[in-house]
């Protein structure tokens, strides 16, 4: 299913199952045979698999009968005026649970009907994602709106010649890219233009088309200075605001959404974990929680439909990302700030790398385990 | 027939039978001899002696069909002067020729190093070894007045956009290609090589890969797989062919400014590619289909059955089957002049150290060979800026260069017209 066609689909308000229904017809079940007569049902305590179920049902009394499936007062399916003599075939389809059988005449003692399995979800729908896609613009634009805020502040503070600002604003001006970055990774452009690291230059730190964030903290802090930074502090700005603007125009597919999680963690496994981010400021710590902090927010944007659907994996997850948390927590200096990443333990690394590794492997499957193809 | 084929059918031979008796009887007398004096593990049959020719009017390992393994070492040129570098590819000859043909290792009095290294043993096998020189732009600056003689499309790599190019892992003065069937082999070659150019050639960076040879590979893997687990080379043009090959791959002197001195050489392209495999390993098979183009295991393009069959882009140019951003759908969109420009690619996978997270460092040695770089590579690679598949490959080094016209005859050197 393309982008394109959920989102027709969305406008023209078609509930659209996901999950393709065509397997749980596959199989037709073998029909369970249900003798009536004039005392009642034979068996009378039925029980079979839930899901799709046949039933043949023959008329051994000596009248005309119909034959119903009822769940308290609900009527689930039923067969009518079934002849003396005459057999009927009924399929239907029924969740897990106790259903009642009517038996031939009203005062025959009512049968037993258990269907036993899982509950089936039921597909989710595009309607499902109209919801959180609409709380994560909301969570992008916000994080995207204190970006422009702070990098305000710090490319003004890089102008002014203010060292130490700049060095403090560094960090925290990040966090706000780092817990949107795969959305800003949607702009080709943008993206190596705000973020990229100097590995992509053949001449590193020297390169002339080395700008955004980390060129300015080679500056601030290997080379403890502001001088000659103004040319990529303006351009820096030039680009954050453009991405501002790109974003409040862009439509995100559910996808994308749902990719996103995996692709912060996949940020942090790649590059975080090695402290190769911010190298010379040693702030990695502060760019792995806020990676973190956005791939969690996915998660809890569709929590509802994973409880649903794949209970197992929200489970796993949450236990994963309450292990990163607690690792690095040890780390936290008030409420905002981090030790440096040098001071990372070797031990704690290791037990990082796991749980990241583990938290990766999960949330590839989070966009297939909520049906798209 | 040639010798190499005489030998690979006796190898079939072998095979079928799974009798030596009825071997011997088909062998010629020659090679009888010879089996009957190795033990029961005959390395006549492992193709160890097989050679591929060095002569021709273009050098071997372009067109040769490919061995398990390869090396390309980019090497810094130390020569003096013009004499020097003369002195320089009539060793790199002399060599090549040596260790292509084989023979017994040489050896001096003990109380002296050997000049060689010994890891083949006494006798070192052919193998199918080749050894392909081709030189980088850098050749041409002021050292050797050479100027005026540079291929007209040769430059140093530029940067793509996706590209993390490690200045350590590129360019070169002289870049030595080494391909052989067994990875001893080709360190061998490169060992020799290295010690008999001590005041001419300094390495600069190197990289070895592997591939598996058709020949083991299963008949319905006839193409090798990329470390992505895709089949990679499908609408490889192929090689054999030589009126295509003339067409798509051998440069022509005097034809388009180019000098008259690079007929019969081609425009090689190297470039490290690492792949992240454990992000693409975590990604669903229809994305990476998607990403890809092809299906993974069949090869067939999306929408179609068979590897071979042709992707169908004309019929269906906005099918959601075969995105427009596909990797295969960019590299070759089947138009007329992409058709007429295809590259003769000859890559190899590798799998190094690891990375400073913890992850894997393999990916692909790609190497193709192209009439005109402009028209080739450089013109495929501005049509996959931004491919999807970005995400998961990162380009770290390698570089443009021309592998020099073959040598005609015993009487002649590499790079002779160049420097005649």
């Amino acid at each position: 299913m393309t982008f394109q066609q959920i989102k027709t689909m969305v406008l023209a308000g078609v509930a659209l199952p996901i999950f393709s229904m065509d397997v749980a017809f596959a199989a037709a079940p073998v029909p369970t045979e249900i003798t009536i007569t004039d005392k009642g049902c034979e068996p009378s305590n039925v029980k079979i698999a839930s899901g799709p179920v046949a039933f043949k049902i023959i008329n051994k009394s000596s009248r005309a009968l119909e034959w119903e499936v009822l769940s308290g007062v609900n009527l689930m399916f039923e067969r009518e005026n079934i002849l003396p003599g005459f057999t009927q075939d009924i399929k239907a389809k029924l969740d897990p649970g106790t259903y009642q059988m009517t038996c031939g005449l009203r005062t025959n003692v009512t049968g037993t009907l258990v269907a036993e399995g899982e509950v089936e979800a039921k597909p989710v729908a595009v309607q499902d994602f109209v919801g959180p896609l609409a709380e994560y613009k909301v969570y992008v634009l916000s994080e995207i709106n204190e970006l422009v805020d702070k990098t305000t502040k710090f490319t003004t503070a890089v102008k002014a010649g203010k060292l130490e600002e700049a060095q403090a604003l560094y960090a925290k001006t990040r966090v706000h890219y780092e817990r949107v970055e795969p959305v800003a990774e949607l702009f080709g452009d943008l993206d190596p233009a705000i973020d990229a690291r100097a590995d992509d230059f053949e001449k590193k730190e020297q390169d002339p088309t080395f700008t955004g964030f980390h060129r300015i903290e080679f500056g601030l802090f290997t080379e403890k200075k502001t001088e000659g930074m103004d040319a990529v502090a303006d351009k820096l700005m030039a680009d954050v605001n453009e991405l501002q603007a790109r974003v409040k125009a862009l439509v995100i597919p559910p996808d994308k959404m749902l990719d996103g999680a995996a692709v912060l963690i996949e940020e942090v496994s790649n590059s975080k974990i090695s402290g190769e981010e911010d190298r010379y400021s040693g702030t990695d710590l502060y760019d792995f929680q806020a990676n973190i902090d956005g791939a969690m927010k996915i998660v809890e944007l569709v929590r509802p439909l994973l409880k649903v659907h794949k209970p197992d994996l929200l489970e796993k997850t949450d236990a994963n990302f309450a292990k990163v948390d607690e690792l690095l927590k040890k780390y936290r200096v008030g409420d905002d700030d981090f030790k440096k990443y040098s001071e990372l333990t070797d031990a704690d690394r290791t037990a990082l790398k796991g749980t990241i590794t583990t938290l990766a492997e999960d949330l590839s499957s989070l966009k297939g385990a909520l049906g798209f193809e | 027939m040639s010798a190499t084929e005489l030998k690979g059918s006796r190898r079939n031979l072998l095979r079928s039978l799974g009798q030596t008796a009825a071997v011997a009887l088909a062998m010629p007398a020659s090679f009888a001899k010879a089996a009957q004096t190795e033990t029961v593990n005959d390395q006549s049959a492992n193709g160890l002696r097989d050679a591929e020719t060095y002569f021709g009017p273009h050098q071997p390992g372009i067109v040769t069909e490919q061995q398990a393994f390869g090396i390309v070492m980019a090497c810094d040129c130390l020569a003096d002067n013009r004499a020097g570098l003369e002195r320089l590819f009539k060793i790199l000859t002399e060599r090549s020729t040596a260790l292509m043909k084989g023979g017994p290792a040489p050896e001096v009095d003990g109380r002296f190093p050997q000049p060689d290294s010994g890891i083949m043993g006494q006798t070192i096998h052919p193998d199918r070894l080749t050894i392909t020189i081709s030189v980088g732009s850098s050749l041409f600056d002021e050292r050797y007045g050479l100027g005026p003689l540079m291929p007209v499309k040769l430059k140093p790599m530029e940067r793509f956009p996706n590209d993390a190019l490690n200045a350590a892992m590129c360019h070169g003065d002289v870049l030595v290609q080494f391909c052989a069937n067994r990875q001893e082999t080709v360190l061998h070659a490169m060992r020799d090589i290295i010690k008999n150019t001590p005041d001419l050639l300094t390495p600069r960076w190197k990289m070895e890969g592997f591939i598996t040879p058709k020949a083991q590979r299963a008949r319905e893997e006839a193409t090798p797989r990329n470390l992505l687990g895709f089949k990679d080379g499908t609408s490889n043009p192929s090689a054999k062919d030589g009126s295509l090959m003339s067409q798509l791959i051998w440069t022509k002197g005097g034809e388009s400014n180019e000098p008259s001195w690079t007929s019969g050489g081609s425009y090689q392209v190297v470039r490290l590619v690492r792949n992240f495999v454990e992000r693409w390993d975590r990604t669903s098979l229809n994305d990476q289909e998607r990403f890809i183009g092809r299906h993974k295991y069949s090869g067939a393009p999306l929408g179609k059955t068979h590897e071979m069959d042709e992707p169908d882009y004309a019929n269906a140019p906005e099918t959601t089957v075969m995105p427009k951003d596909a990797h295969i759908r960019l590299a070759n969109p089947r138009t007329p002049s992409a058709l007429s420009t295809r590259v003769l690619r000859r890559g190899f996978n590798y799998s190094n150290r690891l990375s400073k997270s913890g992850q894997l460092d393999m990916g692909l040695l790609f190497i193709c060979y192209q009439a005109d770089l402009d028209e080739g590579f450089r013109a495929i690679q501005k049509r996959l800026d931004g491919e999807p598949l970005e995400e998961y490959i990162k380009p770290f080094g390698g570089g443009y260069f021309f592998a020099l016209p073959g040598v005609k005859d015993e009487a002649g050197y590499l790079g002779q017209d160049l420097l005649a």
